[in-house]
């Protein structure tokens, strides 16, 4: 009997500790992975708005076929890889430079870096009505500051030209995404130990030596994950084209998600969106997959 | 040595500012359409500071009409609600992944950070249908919800350390005192790491107060609908009135200024701790 008590109280014990993570765990299946499963599915019927009350039917990969015969499909995908490698780009290397800047101690240097800091936090949607207004052709004051510096003589039309609407909203996104980079890499640079740099100067080594030989591969880490994050945000990115662009001109600044969300809310083709954001999926699923095995190399499961 | 490292210490305050002064310049620029008068917004060349600066935007948008004010309370609700049911379920989740025996820890820690890479353009569709289903589009709780999938996998994993850093044997100390693990996590454990709950309460409202995909999709109702989208139906409503835009543009950031101001060095190592250290 005092077994079967003891026994009880220790089953007891065990439902009590799982009662603290139940709730979370049901909640990420019930609003994260089935979702997940769901649009799998979705993306292989032809729900949309006709047959939205009965359901759709299944078509197989019909959707992701049609994927691939459609034009505005294939610019978005182009589109979405050099916004991706763009943004990552300038990001990164302004976020780096800041970051060996911040590395040091001078007046003012807490206050300003939280200054910077600012433009990570502001509402996307925010920073791209801004953008709009400052890009913008006549009266924007990016060409202003551009024709004053003598560097353009005549206005350029950022967000209505096919050509470079995508690099407005380039613009755009880095100016959010640097301080990020700014404070992971600051983060990485800071947990490296002084003596290292000193011993490296000892021996003569020139700053650019030191950078190139001992700062960026003991960052390495560090940056691995900050890139594959950086992909995973800028992947993603919906808010911006919607407020700056809607995807125009001609599609010009089409990026996948964007499309999907018109596929499936704008045209209500639900399937067809739910295929080219399982599109992104994949994508993304491989590099979650490579930021997992980078933070686990890193470390620690406690 | 001394004078050089002044010099050399000088020298990176100066590219320091300048570099502040380029980053700061478009939420300046913001501001500062927002208080001119509307022959100011097209001058030439343009006035970095105005010649007659007013409050003419704001009290448009503002006193005169008021339909900002049902955006603004919605995202306070919606905000404030995710930043509720997140800090709930997160706050538990997160101390019995670092301090009890739970089986299946690494299988759980790996699905969080798998599922906080989830974008949100994967879930709407499902959730709008699922939701449809449900009663829950237009309705708050809906994008409480919808807002949760955003943070709630960040937030555990940010919060994770701060409980792992507690002394050991709290526990042991508290269950001699007769209180139930609910009760020791409660009473022991939460007054313990209220810096870091304040930190990922801050993330979690700032996620919600910035959303625009699930605030557009999940509500159709314009009674219904955050600032974000607010705002964006007002970019189409006042075409050229810079002024107005920037004004309600510039309202809708005061709350983000205000938390990041108040808690920015919690921000600033919550980031650093939830993309790289888990």
């Amino acid at each position: 009997m005092s077994r079967f008590s003891k026994g009880l109280k220790v089953a007891w014990g065990t439902i009590i500790d799982y009662s603290f993570i139940v709730p979370t765990v049901l909640f990420i299946i019930a609003f994260m992975i089935y979702p997940v499963l769901y649009n799998i599915w979705l993306s292989m019927t032809d729900l949309n708005v006709m047959n939205f009350r009965i359901g759709g039917s299944w078509v197989g990969l019909a959707n992701y076929k049609q994927l691939l015969s459609d034009d505005i499909f294939k610019a978005a995908f182009v589109n979405t890889l050099v916004f991706v490698f763009a943004c990552i780009f300038f990001q990164f290397t302004i976020g780096f430079a800041l970051a060996v800047l911040f590395n040091n101690r001078f007046p003012g240097s807490n206050i300003m870096r939280a200054t910077l800091m600012i433009s990570w936090m502001l509402p996307k949607v925010v920073a791209g009505t801004l953008f709009r207004w400052i890009l913008s052709g006549d009266f924007g004051i990016l060409n202003q500051f551009l024709r004053g510096a003598g560097l353009i003589s005549q206005n350029i039309l950022w967000l209505s030209s096919s050509q470079l609407a995508l690099w407005g909203i380039i613009i755009a996104n880095v100016w959010i995404g640097i301080p990020f980079n700014m404070i992971i890499l600051l983060g990485g640079l800071q947990t490296l130990s002084e003596e290292l740099f000193e011993a490296a100067k000892i021996d003569g080594a020139g700053p650019w030596q030191v950078f190139v030989k001992i700062t960026l591969p003991l960052l390495r880490p560090t940056i691995m994950i900050l890139l594959i994050l950086g992909f995973i945000y800028t992947s993603k990115v919906f808010d911006l084209v919607h407020v700056m662009t809607q995807g125009g001109p001609l599609n010009s600044t089409q990026l996948l998600p964007y499309y999907s969300y018109v596929q499936s809310f704008q045209f209500f083709n639900f399937g067809k969106g739910a295929a080219i954001s399982g599109v992104i999926f994949v994508f993304l699923i491989v590099l979650s997959g490579l930021y997992l095995r980078e933070t686990q190399k890193e470390d620690i499961m406690g | 040595m001394s004078a050089r490292s002044k010099r050399r210490s000088i020298a990176f305050c100066l590219v320091g500012v300048v570099c502040c002064l380029i980053m700061f310049f478009p939420v300046y620029w913001m501001f500062i359409t927002s208080i001119k008068p509307m022959g100011e917004i097209y001058h030439k060349p343009p006035l970095l500071i105005p010649k007659n600066p007013t409050l003419k935007a704001y009290v448009d948008n503002f006193i005169k009409s008021r339909d900002v004010y049902n955006y603004f309370r919605n995202s306070c609700i919606v905000a404030l609600g995710s930043m509720a049911f997140v800090v709930i379920l997160a706050a538990p989740t997160s101390y019995a992944l670092s301090r009890l025996k739970i089986r299946g820890k690494t299988l759980i820690m790996l699905t969080l950070l798998m599922v906080q890479m989830f974008p949100s353009i994967v879930l709407v569709t499902p959730l709008y249908i699922t939701f449809g289903r449900l009663g829950l589009n237009n309705n708050y709780f809906g994008l409480i919800l919808a807002n949760a999938t955003i943070s709630l996998p960040f937030v555990i994993l940010v919060l994770r350390p701060y409980f792992l850093g507690l002394p050991k044997g709290l526990e042991d100390a508290a269950a001699i005192d007769g209180c139930s693990k609910w009760g020791t996590f409660w009473r022991v454990m939460l007054p313990l790491t209220k810096p870091g709950l304040v930190t990922v309460a801050a993330f979690s409202f700032l996620f919600a107060w910035g959303e625009l995909l699930f605030a557009t999709t999940l509500t159709s109702k314009e009674s219904m609908r955050p600032i974000t989208a607010g705002i964006y139906r007002f970019i189409g409503q006042f075409q050229v009135e810079w002024n107005s835009l920037m004004a309600v543009s510039f309202a809708a950031s005061l709350p983000i200024i205000i938390v990041f101001i108040a808690l920015q060095n919690q921000i600033v190592s919550g980031i650093t701790a939830g993309a790289v250290k888990q």
